[in-house]
Protein backbone atom coordinates (compact mmCIF):
# COMPACT_ATOMS: atom_id res chain seq x y z
CA UNK A 1 0.00 0.00 0.00
CA UNK A 2 1.08 3.41 -0.95
CA UNK A 3 1.94 5.97 1.74
CA UNK A 4 -0.61 8.59 2.64
CA UNK A 5 0.51 11.59 1.62
CA UNK A 6 -0.10 13.41 5.23
CA UNK A 7 2.40 10.72 6.34
CA UNK A 8 1.85 9.87 10.89
CA UNK A 9 0.14 13.08 10.81
CA UNK A 10 -3.28 11.57 8.20
CA UNK A 11 -5.24 10.65 11.53
CA UNK A 12 -4.58 14.32 13.56
CA UNK A 13 -6.23 15.90 10.00
CA UNK A 14 -9.42 13.90 11.08
CA UNK A 15 -8.93 14.50 14.74
CA UNK A 16 -8.82 18.56 14.64
CA UNK A 17 -11.76 18.14 11.96
CA UNK A 18 -13.76 16.62 14.20
CA UNK A 19 -12.74 19.16 16.81
CA UNK A 20 -13.59 21.86 14.83
CA UNK A 21 -17.32 21.05 13.44
CA UNK A 22 -18.12 20.05 17.35
CA UNK A 23 -17.71 22.78 18.26
CA UNK A 24 -19.47 24.85 15.61
CA UNK A 25 -22.56 22.00 16.02
CA UNK A 26 -22.76 23.01 20.06
CA UNK A 27 -22.74 26.61 18.77
CA UNK A 28 -25.63 25.90 16.16
CA UNK A 29 -27.66 23.64 19.04
CA UNK A 30 -27.25 26.15 21.54
CA UNK A 31 -28.76 28.85 19.56
CA UNK A 32 -31.27 26.61 18.21
CA UNK A 33 -32.56 25.96 21.63
CA UNK A 34 -32.29 29.74 22.52
CA UNK A 35 -33.94 31.23 19.38
CA UNK A 36 -35.45 28.13 17.37
CA UNK A 37 -33.08 29.86 14.55
CA UNK A 38 -30.44 27.76 13.37
CA UNK A 39 -27.38 29.39 12.72
CA UNK A 40 -26.72 27.35 9.78
CA UNK A 41 -28.73 24.86 7.55
CA UNK A 42 -25.95 22.62 7.40
CA UNK A 43 -22.33 22.10 7.12
CA UNK A 44 -19.89 19.78 5.13
CA UNK A 45 -16.51 18.92 6.21
CA UNK A 46 -13.77 16.81 4.95
CA UNK A 47 -10.02 15.95 4.94
CA UNK A 48 -8.59 16.41 1.44
CA UNK A 49 -8.63 12.59 -0.14
CA UNK A 50 -4.73 11.57 -0.97
CA UNK A 51 -5.63 11.83 -4.59
CA UNK A 52 -6.97 15.68 -4.66
CA UNK A 53 -3.93 16.71 -2.29
CA UNK A 54 -1.33 14.65 -5.01
CA UNK A 55 -2.79 16.19 -8.08
CA UNK A 56 -2.69 20.08 -6.30
CA UNK A 57 0.85 19.59 -5.31
CA UNK A 58 1.28 18.74 -8.97
CA UNK A 59 -0.31 21.59 -10.32
CA UNK A 60 1.43 23.75 -8.35
CA UNK A 61 5.07 22.44 -9.08
CA UNK A 62 5.37 20.87 -4.99
CA UNK A 63 6.57 18.01 -5.02
CA UNK A 64 3.87 15.29 -3.13
CA UNK A 65 5.34 15.22 0.41
CA UNK A 66 3.78 15.86 3.88
CA UNK A 67 5.46 19.13 4.83
CA UNK A 68 3.57 21.02 1.34
CA UNK A 69 0.40 19.14 2.13
CA UNK A 70 0.51 20.58 5.26
CA UNK A 71 2.43 23.82 5.30
CA UNK A 72 2.49 25.30 1.79
CA UNK A 73 -1.12 24.34 0.81
CA UNK A 74 -3.78 25.11 3.33
CA UNK A 75 -6.49 23.23 2.41
CA UNK A 76 -5.85 19.28 3.81
CA UNK A 77 -8.32 20.25 5.92
CA UNK A 78 -11.79 21.81 4.59
CA UNK A 79 -15.32 23.12 6.12
CA UNK A 80 -17.93 24.69 3.85
CA UNK A 81 -21.46 26.27 6.34
CA UNK A 82 -24.40 26.94 4.15
CA UNK A 83 -26.76 29.12 6.10
CA UNK A 84 -30.00 30.45 5.00
CA UNK A 85 -29.60 34.06 5.58
CA UNK A 86 -26.37 36.26 4.86
CA UNK A 87 -26.38 37.84 8.63
CA UNK A 88 -25.97 34.44 9.59
CA UNK A 89 -22.68 33.63 7.01
CA UNK A 90 -21.43 36.57 9.15
CA UNK A 91 -22.59 35.76 13.02
CA UNK A 92 -21.01 32.47 12.39
CA UNK A 93 -17.32 34.23 11.29
CA UNK A 94 -18.11 36.35 14.29
CA UNK A 95 -18.13 33.10 16.36
CA UNK A 96 -15.60 30.88 14.56
CA UNK A 97 -12.74 33.91 15.46
CA UNK A 98 -13.97 33.83 19.30
CA UNK A 99 -12.99 30.14 18.98
CA UNK A 100 -9.89 29.62 21.50
CA UNK A 101 -7.01 28.04 19.77
CA UNK A 102 -7.92 29.76 16.60
CA UNK A 103 -5.98 32.39 14.77
CA UNK A 104 -6.91 33.85 11.41
CA UNK A 105 -4.60 34.00 8.61
CA UNK A 106 -6.26 34.97 5.71
CA UNK A 107 -10.00 36.04 5.46
CA UNK A 108 -12.00 37.16 1.73
CA UNK A 109 -15.09 38.66 1.92
CA UNK A 110 -16.43 37.83 -1.79
CA UNK A 111 -20.13 38.67 -0.41
CA UNK A 112 -19.76 42.53 0.08
CA UNK A 113 -16.95 41.97 -3.01
CA UNK A 114 -18.35 39.63 -5.33
CA UNK A 115 -16.21 37.78 -8.01
CA UNK A 116 -16.58 39.05 -11.94
CA UNK A 117 -18.33 36.20 -12.50
CA UNK A 118 -21.24 36.78 -9.93
CA UNK A 119 -19.11 33.93 -7.54
CA UNK A 120 -19.95 34.80 -3.65
CA UNK A 121 -19.32 33.70 -0.58
CA UNK A 122 -16.87 34.12 2.85
CA UNK A 123 -13.57 32.43 2.65
CA UNK A 124 -11.43 31.43 5.87
CA UNK A 125 -8.46 30.17 6.28
CA UNK A 126 -7.90 29.75 10.06
CA UNK A 127 -4.65 28.07 12.24
CA UNK A 128 -5.47 25.92 14.96
CA UNK A 129 -3.14 25.12 17.83
CA UNK A 130 -3.50 21.00 18.68
CA UNK A 131 -2.01 19.20 21.04
CA UNK A 132 0.47 17.53 19.23
CA UNK A 133 2.81 17.75 17.28
CA UNK A 134 2.88 19.25 13.32
CA UNK A 135 4.69 18.92 10.08
CA UNK A 136 6.79 21.86 11.02
CA UNK A 137 7.83 20.41 14.34
CA UNK A 138 6.19 22.56 16.68
CA UNK A 139 4.33 21.01 19.07
CA UNK A 140 1.78 22.15 20.49
CA UNK A 141 1.22 21.71 16.76
CA UNK A 142 -0.17 24.52 13.86
CA UNK A 143 -2.70 23.09 11.23
CA UNK A 144 -4.53 25.14 8.68
CA UNK A 145 -8.27 24.78 7.86
CA UNK A 146 -10.18 26.42 4.95
CA UNK A 147 -13.55 27.62 5.89
CA UNK A 148 -15.95 29.09 3.42
CA UNK A 149 -19.53 30.35 4.43
CA UNK A 150 -22.21 31.00 2.22
CA UNK A 151 -26.22 31.28 1.67
CA UNK A 152 -28.07 28.36 0.38
CA UNK A 153 -28.38 30.41 -2.63
CA UNK A 154 -25.02 30.50 -3.16
CA UNK A 155 -23.93 27.74 -2.37
CA UNK A 156 -26.48 25.84 -5.57
CA UNK A 157 -25.20 28.71 -7.71
CA UNK A 158 -21.39 27.97 -6.78
CA UNK A 159 -22.06 23.92 -7.81
CA UNK A 160 -23.53 24.46 -10.99
CA UNK A 161 -21.12 27.04 -11.72
CA UNK A 162 -18.53 24.45 -10.59
CA UNK A 163 -20.08 22.51 -12.94
CA UNK A 164 -19.82 24.97 -16.23
CA UNK A 165 -16.12 25.20 -15.09
CA UNK A 166 -15.31 21.73 -15.21
CA UNK A 167 -17.35 20.82 -18.55
CA UNK A 168 -15.42 21.62 -21.51
CA UNK A 169 -16.72 22.31 -24.66
CA UNK A 170 -19.89 23.50 -23.53
CA UNK A 171 -22.07 24.71 -26.67
CA UNK A 172 -22.61 28.31 -25.81
CA UNK A 173 -20.52 28.90 -23.13
CA UNK A 174 -20.29 32.75 -23.15
CA UNK A 175 -24.17 33.01 -23.19
CA UNK A 176 -24.25 30.69 -20.49
CA UNK A 177 -21.56 32.63 -18.49
CA UNK A 178 -23.59 35.87 -18.82
CA UNK A 179 -26.50 34.34 -17.72
CA UNK A 180 -24.69 32.73 -14.94
CA UNK A 181 -23.79 35.94 -13.91
CA UNK A 182 -26.89 37.14 -14.27
CA UNK A 183 -28.40 34.61 -11.86
CA UNK A 184 -25.59 35.16 -9.70
CA UNK A 185 -26.76 38.92 -9.40
CA UNK A 186 -30.87 37.65 -8.95
CA UNK A 187 -30.19 35.19 -6.25
CA UNK A 188 -28.06 37.74 -4.12
CA UNK A 189 -31.10 40.24 -4.96
CA UNK A 190 -33.19 37.42 -3.27
CA UNK A 191 -30.48 36.93 -0.08
CA UNK A 192 -30.98 40.59 0.73
CA UNK A 193 -34.45 41.11 0.09
CA UNK A 194 -35.14 38.24 2.77
CA UNK A 195 -32.78 39.52 5.12
CA UNK A 196 -34.40 42.61 4.80
CA UNK A 197 -38.06 41.06 5.49
CA UNK A 198 -36.64 38.82 8.65
CA UNK A 199 -35.52 42.64 10.11
CA UNK A 200 -38.41 44.08 9.37
CA UNK A 201 -40.09 41.00 11.18
CA UNK A 202 -37.99 41.07 13.57
CA UNK A 203 -38.23 44.74 14.48
CA UNK A 204 -41.34 45.82 13.79
CA UNK B 1 -48.58 66.83 -8.47
CA UNK B 2 -46.30 69.36 -7.82
CA UNK B 3 -45.40 72.06 -10.17
CA UNK B 4 -42.63 74.97 -10.78
CA UNK B 5 -43.74 78.17 -12.42
CA UNK B 6 -41.92 80.82 -13.33
CA UNK B 7 -43.63 83.89 -14.57
CA UNK B 8 -42.42 87.26 -13.83
CA UNK B 9 -45.32 88.78 -14.42
CA UNK B 10 -46.72 88.79 -10.69
CA UNK B 11 -50.33 88.95 -11.47
CA UNK B 12 -50.48 86.14 -14.50
CA UNK B 13 -48.55 83.71 -12.08
CA UNK B 14 -51.32 85.08 -9.12
CA UNK B 15 -53.92 83.56 -11.84
CA UNK B 16 -51.86 80.54 -12.85
CA UNK B 17 -51.43 79.71 -9.44
CA UNK B 18 -55.02 79.79 -8.42
CA UNK B 19 -56.45 77.74 -11.72
CA UNK B 20 -53.58 75.27 -11.39
CA UNK B 21 -53.93 74.98 -7.51
CA UNK B 22 -57.98 74.57 -8.02
CA UNK B 23 -57.55 71.78 -10.70
CA UNK B 24 -55.06 69.97 -8.03
CA UNK B 25 -51.81 70.74 -8.30
CA UNK B 26 -49.72 72.44 -5.65
CA UNK B 27 -47.77 75.17 -6.86
CA UNK B 28 -44.20 76.88 -6.11
CA UNK B 29 -44.13 80.04 -8.08
CA UNK B 30 -40.72 82.00 -9.04
CA UNK B 31 -40.20 84.92 -10.66
CA UNK B 32 -36.96 84.42 -12.26
CA UNK B 33 -34.57 82.20 -14.13
CA UNK B 34 -32.40 82.25 -11.06
CA UNK B 35 -35.48 81.86 -8.68
CA UNK B 36 -36.39 78.80 -10.81
CA UNK B 37 -33.05 77.19 -10.68
CA UNK B 38 -33.09 77.92 -6.54
CA UNK B 39 -35.95 75.70 -5.91
CA UNK B 40 -35.31 73.52 -8.75
CA UNK B 41 -32.10 72.29 -6.45
CA UNK B 42 -34.17 71.89 -3.28
CA UNK B 43 -36.93 70.26 -4.91
CA UNK B 44 -38.27 67.88 -7.36
CA UNK B 45 -41.44 68.84 -9.57
CA UNK B 46 -43.60 66.58 -12.09
CA UNK B 47 -43.62 69.61 -14.46
CA UNK B 48 -42.10 73.18 -14.68
CA UNK B 49 -43.94 75.99 -16.46
CA UNK B 50 -41.62 78.77 -17.47
CA UNK B 51 -41.96 82.20 -19.34
CA UNK B 52 -39.02 83.22 -21.90
CA UNK B 53 -39.02 86.31 -21.38
CA UNK B 54 -37.93 86.71 -17.58
CA UNK B 55 -35.35 89.36 -15.91
CA UNK B 56 -32.06 87.91 -14.29
CA UNK B 57 -31.64 85.19 -16.26
CA UNK B 58 -34.20 84.30 -19.28
CA UNK B 59 -36.30 81.15 -20.06
CA UNK B 60 -33.97 79.96 -22.26
CA UNK B 61 -30.92 80.04 -20.31
CA UNK B 62 -32.93 78.34 -17.39
CA UNK B 63 -33.83 75.18 -19.62
CA UNK B 64 -30.43 74.81 -20.40
CA UNK B 65 -29.05 74.71 -17.24
CA UNK B 66 -31.75 72.21 -15.85
CA UNK B 67 -31.17 69.73 -18.77
CA UNK B 68 -27.28 70.29 -18.15
CA UNK B 69 -28.04 69.66 -14.78
CA UNK B 70 -29.22 66.06 -16.15
CA UNK B 71 -33.19 67.06 -14.56
CA UNK B 72 -35.66 65.95 -17.43
CA UNK B 73 -38.69 67.34 -15.82
CA UNK B 74 -40.93 68.29 -18.65
CA UNK B 75 -41.02 71.92 -19.40
CA UNK B 76 -43.78 73.64 -21.00
CA UNK B 77 -42.33 77.06 -22.29
CA UNK B 78 -44.33 80.13 -22.56
CA UNK B 79 -43.43 82.75 -24.82
CA UNK B 80 -45.19 86.29 -25.80
CA UNK B 81 -42.95 85.93 -29.10
CA UNK B 82 -45.02 83.75 -32.08
CA UNK B 83 -42.16 83.78 -34.01
CA UNK B 84 -40.69 80.77 -35.40
CA UNK B 85 -36.95 80.94 -34.61
CA UNK B 86 -37.98 81.53 -30.63
CA UNK B 87 -40.23 78.26 -30.57
CA UNK B 88 -37.06 76.11 -32.19
CA UNK B 89 -34.98 77.62 -29.62
CA UNK B 90 -36.32 76.79 -26.64
CA UNK B 91 -37.64 73.25 -28.34
CA UNK B 92 -34.51 72.70 -28.89
CA UNK B 93 -32.81 73.49 -25.73
CA UNK B 94 -35.27 71.23 -23.72
CA UNK B 95 -38.52 72.24 -23.91
CA UNK B 96 -41.35 69.86 -24.23
CA UNK B 97 -44.15 72.03 -25.13
CA UNK B 98 -44.78 75.68 -25.71
CA UNK B 99 -48.02 77.92 -25.55
CA UNK B 100 -47.78 81.38 -27.13
CA UNK B 101 -49.08 84.42 -25.27
CA UNK B 102 -51.86 84.59 -25.05
CA UNK B 103 -53.38 81.61 -24.00
CA UNK B 104 -56.40 80.07 -23.11
CA UNK B 105 -56.02 79.09 -19.38
CA UNK B 106 -58.29 75.54 -20.53
CA UNK B 107 -55.59 74.96 -23.12
CA UNK B 108 -52.38 75.24 -20.53
CA UNK B 109 -53.77 73.12 -17.95
CA UNK B 110 -54.39 70.30 -20.90
CA UNK B 111 -51.09 70.76 -21.68
CA UNK B 112 -50.04 70.47 -18.29
CA UNK B 113 -52.14 67.45 -17.53
CA UNK B 114 -50.77 65.88 -20.56
CA UNK B 115 -47.27 66.60 -19.80
CA UNK B 116 -47.66 65.05 -16.48
CA UNK B 117 -49.22 61.98 -17.48
CA UNK B 118 -45.86 61.01 -19.83
CA UNK B 119 -43.80 61.70 -17.08
CA UNK B 120 -41.82 58.13 -17.19
CA UNK B 121 -40.29 58.45 -20.52
CA UNK B 122 -38.12 61.84 -19.87
CA UNK B 123 -35.82 59.63 -18.16
CA UNK B 124 -33.07 58.36 -19.31
CA UNK B 125 -32.26 54.33 -19.47
CA UNK B 126 -29.21 54.74 -17.68
CA UNK B 127 -28.71 56.65 -14.50
CA UNK B 128 -25.25 57.74 -12.38
CA UNK B 129 -25.24 59.31 -9.42
CA UNK B 130 -21.21 58.22 -7.37
CA UNK B 131 -20.47 54.99 -8.38
CA UNK B 132 -23.64 53.29 -8.88
CA UNK B 133 -25.00 53.14 -12.14
CA UNK B 134 -28.67 51.69 -12.58
CA UNK B 135 -29.68 50.46 -15.99
CA UNK B 136 -33.73 50.63 -15.70
CA UNK B 137 -33.96 48.61 -18.54
CA UNK B 138 -32.17 45.65 -17.39
CA UNK B 139 -33.05 46.34 -13.83
CA UNK B 140 -29.74 45.92 -12.55
CA UNK B 141 -28.06 48.44 -10.38
CA UNK B 142 -23.84 48.33 -10.43
CA UNK B 143 -21.23 49.77 -8.19
CA UNK B 144 -18.51 46.90 -7.47
CA UNK B 145 -20.82 44.47 -8.00
CA UNK B 146 -24.30 44.10 -9.69
CA UNK B 147 -27.44 42.88 -8.61
CA UNK B 148 -30.95 42.67 -9.82
CA UNK B 149 -33.36 44.84 -8.53
CA UNK B 150 -37.73 44.44 -8.86
CA UNK B 151 -39.76 46.69 -10.72
CA UNK B 152 -40.77 49.26 -8.27
CA UNK B 153 -37.19 49.24 -6.82
CA UNK B 154 -35.61 49.81 -9.92
CA UNK B 155 -38.56 53.03 -10.20
CA UNK B 156 -38.13 54.23 -6.61
CA UNK B 157 -33.92 54.39 -6.87
CA UNK B 158 -34.66 55.87 -10.71
CA UNK B 159 -36.57 58.83 -8.84
CA UNK B 160 -33.83 58.88 -6.06
CA UNK B 161 -31.15 59.35 -8.44
CA UNK B 162 -32.62 61.37 -10.98
CA UNK B 163 -33.26 63.91 -7.59
CA UNK B 164 -29.83 63.65 -5.89
CA UNK B 165 -29.48 65.06 -2.66
CA UNK B 166 -33.42 66.43 -2.37
CA UNK B 167 -35.48 66.03 0.56
CA UNK B 168 -38.20 63.30 -1.02
CA UNK B 169 -41.34 63.22 1.41
CA UNK B 170 -42.66 59.62 1.55
CA UNK B 171 -46.45 61.04 -0.11
CA UNK B 172 -44.17 62.47 -3.28
CA UNK B 173 -42.30 59.16 -3.58
CA UNK B 174 -45.65 57.19 -3.18
CA UNK B 175 -47.50 59.35 -5.45
CA UNK B 176 -44.66 58.52 -7.89
CA UNK B 177 -43.86 55.38 -7.59
CA UNK B 178 -47.17 53.67 -6.45
CA UNK B 179 -49.38 56.33 -8.38
CA UNK B 180 -52.41 54.63 -9.62
CA UNK B 181 -52.00 50.97 -7.37
CA UNK B 182 -54.58 49.83 -5.79
CA UNK B 183 -54.90 48.66 -2.22
CA UNK B 184 -51.43 49.96 -1.67
CA UNK B 185 -50.90 51.99 1.70
CA UNK B 186 -48.03 54.19 2.11
CA UNK B 187 -46.35 51.75 4.73
CA UNK B 188 -44.87 50.30 1.39
CA UNK B 189 -42.56 53.59 1.03
CA UNK B 190 -40.68 52.68 4.10
CA UNK B 191 -40.30 48.42 3.03
CA UNK B 192 -39.11 49.34 -0.43
CA UNK B 193 -36.51 52.01 0.96
CA UNK B 194 -35.23 49.48 3.24
CA UNK B 195 -35.11 46.77 0.50
CA UNK B 196 -33.01 49.14 -2.41
CA UNK B 197 -30.76 50.45 0.96
CA UNK B 198 -29.67 47.15 1.40
CA UNK B 199 -28.68 46.29 -1.72
CA UNK B 200 -27.17 49.71 -2.27
CA UNK B 201 -25.20 48.27 0.39
CA UNK B 202 -24.88 44.58 -1.11
CA UNK B 203 -22.86 46.16 -3.85
CA UNK B 204 -20.67 48.99 -1.94
CA UNK B 205 -22.31 51.87 -3.41
CA UNK B 206 -20.95 55.12 -2.48
CA UNK B 207 -24.27 56.57 -1.58
CA UNK B 208 -26.97 55.81 0.83
CA UNK B 209 -30.93 56.92 1.31
CA UNK B 210 -30.98 58.84 4.58
CA UNK B 211 -34.14 59.44 6.05
CA UNK B 212 -36.27 57.76 9.17
CA UNK B 213 -39.89 55.58 8.48
CA UNK B 214 -42.74 57.90 7.16
CA UNK B 215 -40.78 61.06 6.65
CA UNK B 216 -38.20 62.30 3.98
CA UNK B 217 -35.91 60.83 2.67
CA UNK B 218 -33.15 61.41 0.31
CA UNK B 219 -30.27 60.34 -1.69
CA UNK B 220 -26.69 61.47 -0.71
CA UNK B 221 -22.80 60.36 -0.99
CA UNK B 222 -21.02 58.49 1.89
Amino acid sequence: MVESIYGEYKEKLQLILDNIVGRLSENNDEQYKKTGDKLYEHLIARVKSDESMREKCERRGLEANAYNALHELTDSIGIRIVCSFIDDVYENVRLIKSLPNIEVVVEKDYIKHAKPNGYRSYHMIIKVTAPFPDVCGNDPGEYFVEIQLRTIAMDSWASLEHKMKYKKNIAESELIVAELKRCADELAACDVSMQTIRNLIKYS
Amino acid sequence: MKLLLAEDEKDLSKALTAVLTHTGYSVDAAFDGVEALEFLEKNDYDAIIMDIMMPRMDGIEALKKIRESGDFTPVLLLTAKAEIDDRVTGLDAGADDYLTKPFAIKELIARVNSMTRRNDSYAPKNLRVGSVTLDTEKQEVTSENSISLAQKETKLLEYFMINPGKELTTERIFEHVWKGDEGVSHDVVWMYVSFVRSKLQAINADIEITGERNGSYSLTLI
